[in-house]
């Protein structure tokens, strides 16, 4: 075997910066579930505060959030305010996307745990924010437009859509931890022979002693996995999920992500229609969307380009690369469920309160 | 090899830069509440309980206004809003009415609020309701906190007569200390939501404090 890319030391803290992003992101999830709407209002997003600059986002959104509500009314007699509306509105888009918790994770996972492509992510980024506002607007326009429905109603409809949203991620994680784990237990059979016979005593003591760790204690329960998964009905291969003509897949990405509505944007539709002009907020929760979009897109090709970069680190070992790889596909596809699961449960425990 | 590394590290830390500030900057409210208090005192000079006013900002105001049948179209007199109140009062009481009493350091529970209604007036939408303390008490020093843990709900006391004690003993002085301002707050905070990692109690920054001494 040629040099190593990187030592084992050096690989760990790699694993560790990697493993501390991901509880970061479930972190931030959950956070989002502790608080619940009083008044009957939509849920908000409530999440820890970490620093200046975050300190700085945060007073940036609130502004334009603020700004929103008088420039449409300001609208309803100046014509020219609705195209400040639709900046504020872009703008309150970028900045609130560099916050909502789970939608960018579970996109940023799926990517991760597939083998998709940065324009893929992209393209998933802004399928998904449009369905947002699409949906945001669906809610206000049949149930306060058409029905004339009280707060109340609206926000129990949200409540529904808000819990089958997190069916949805909980489940669309189970079928890529279902899948990924096929694969990720394919590479770890592989891994011990690859590593023995490629790596055998030449590797320096730091990195034999992590693969030993890694393959040793998975070693352990090699027999019972090998059984478990013939007994199981065998997932797709990596390979077929990977690559083009996903876009199914890809859908189901989208659906899970974009059907939970942004309850700002329901504020603001609801204010607009309340002022009389409707379609002005419906063009500024599309903008929103828009902003979104940028911001989560940004973010997915974050994501993919640190996992491109992973796989080329890693291609250098042969047994190992591979089970690192498959690993890093399994654990993002895990952490969706979690993710899922987490927000469904925390969800379900808040219900009660949540509107009236 | 550590240039390959330092290659991968630094689109890492970007990211989880990113996270970081994805978890965090998404607080930000989405009510804005103007509220008035006041202490409400027996004859004995004990505290009974607290009444507050509060006023929604116009955007909340409409949602929750919405879909409302008025005899009058932009006219709600109190009985059309006194379902609406009803609501919003049982819904409080999951959030402990946002208003946290101690009696000389101890905890003291509410009871459900009673003489809720709401008024709509100039365009704005004010709820207002009593709430009796389980027992009055009669302490040294009586500190009460009104805010919204998840800082869902910005609370700000209105700038003429933000508190007033009803019916106080005359030795009995009242502070009222109005929470910084959130941006000048973000680093301090930052700091210690980083040290507990818990945001659950993040908007006790923005808590607004009330202290009432009676020697």
């Amino acid at each position: 075997m040629k040099s190593a890319l990187v030592s084992g030391p050096q690989r760990r803290l790699l694993v560790g910066i990697a493993a501390i992003l991901a509880f970061v992101a479930f972190d931030g999830a959950v956070q989002a579930l502790l608080a619940q709407t009083p008044f009957g209002g939509p849920r908000p997003a409530p999440e820890p505060q970490v620093g200046g600059i975050v300190g700085w986002l945060l007073a940036r959104q609130s502004e334009f959030y603020l700004e929103i509500s008088s420039t449409i009314r300001r609208a309803k007699s100046d014509g020219s305010a609705v195209w400040t509306l639709l900046a504020i509105s872009f703008a309150y888009g970028v900045f609130h996307a560099a916050g909502p918790g789970h939608g960018k994770a579970v996109i940023s996972s799926y990517l991760v745990a597939n083998q998709e492509t940065a324009r893929r992510g992209i393209a998933l980024s802004f399928a998904s924010a449009l369905l947002q506002a699409l949906v945001a607007i669906a809610i206000v326009g049949i149930g306060a437009f058409l029905l004339n429905v009280t707060a109340k109603t609206m926000c129990g409809a949200e409540r529904a859509i808000e819990i089958a949203s997190y069916g949805l991620i909980a489940a669309f994680g189970a079928r890529l931890v279902w899948t990924k784990g096929g694969g990720f237990i394919k590479a770890l059979q592989a891994a011990p022979v690859g590593a023995v016979a490629v790596a055998g005593h030449s590797h320096d003591h730091g990195h034999h002693h992590h693969h030993d760790h890694g393959a040793g204690a998975h070693h352990h329960d090699h027999d019972h996995v090998h059984d478990e998964h013939c007994g199981h009905s065998h997932g797709p291969e990596p390979g077929e999920l990977a690559g083009p003509g996903g876009w199914r897949r890809g859908l189901a990405a989208v659906l899970t992500v974009g059907v939970r509505p942004c309850s700002g944007a329901i504020l603001v539709l609801v204010f607009a229609l309340a002022q009389g002009l409707f379609w002005a907020g419906i063009a500024a929760t599309l903008l929103m969307g828009v902003g979104t979009a940028i911001t989560v897109a940004t973010i997915a090709v974050i994501a993919v380009s640190a996992k491109d970069l992973a796989a080329r680190l890693s291609r250098g070992r042969e047994g190992s690369g591979a089970l690192i790889m498959r690993g890093i596909e399994f654990a993002a596809a895990g952490l969706v469920l979690l993710l899922g699961a987490g927000l469904l449960f925390g969800y379900v425990a808040a219900e009660r309160a949540t509107c009236l | 090899m550590s240039r390959i590394l330092r290659r991968l590290t630094a689109p890492l830390l970007l990211l989880g830069t990113l996270m970081l500030a994805s978890g965090a900057a998404n607080a930000h409210p989405h009510v804005w509440i103007t509220a008035t208090s006041e202490l409400v005192y027996a004859a004995d000079g004990s505290l009974t309980g607290v009444r507050h006013a509060w006023t929604f900002d116009d955007m909340f105001a409409a949602y929750a206004l919405q879909g409302i049948e008025t005899k009058t179209k932009g006219v709600y007199t109190r009985e059309e809003l006194a379902p609406l109140a009803q609501t919003n009062a049982e819904s409080l009481k999951e959030y402990a009415y946002f208003t946290f009493a101690r009696a000389d350091g101890k905890k003291e529970k509410f009871v459900d609020p009673v003489d809720y209604y709401l008024d709509y007036k100039d365009t704005h939408l004010t709820l207002h309701f009593t709430l009796p303390l389980k027992a009055p008490v009669k302490p040294k020093q009586l500190m009460l906190e009104v805010f919204d843990a998840s800082f869902f709900i910005d609370f700000a006391f209105a700038d003429k007569d933000p508190v007033t004690l009803v019916g106080a003993p005359a030795s009995c002085a009242m502070k009222f200390q109005r929470p910084n301002d959130g941006t000048a707050n973000a680093q301090k905070l930052g700091e210690q939501m980083f040290a507990s990692s818990d945001g659950s109690n993040y908007g006790a920054m923005f808590a607004n404090k009330i202290t009432v001494d009676c020697p």
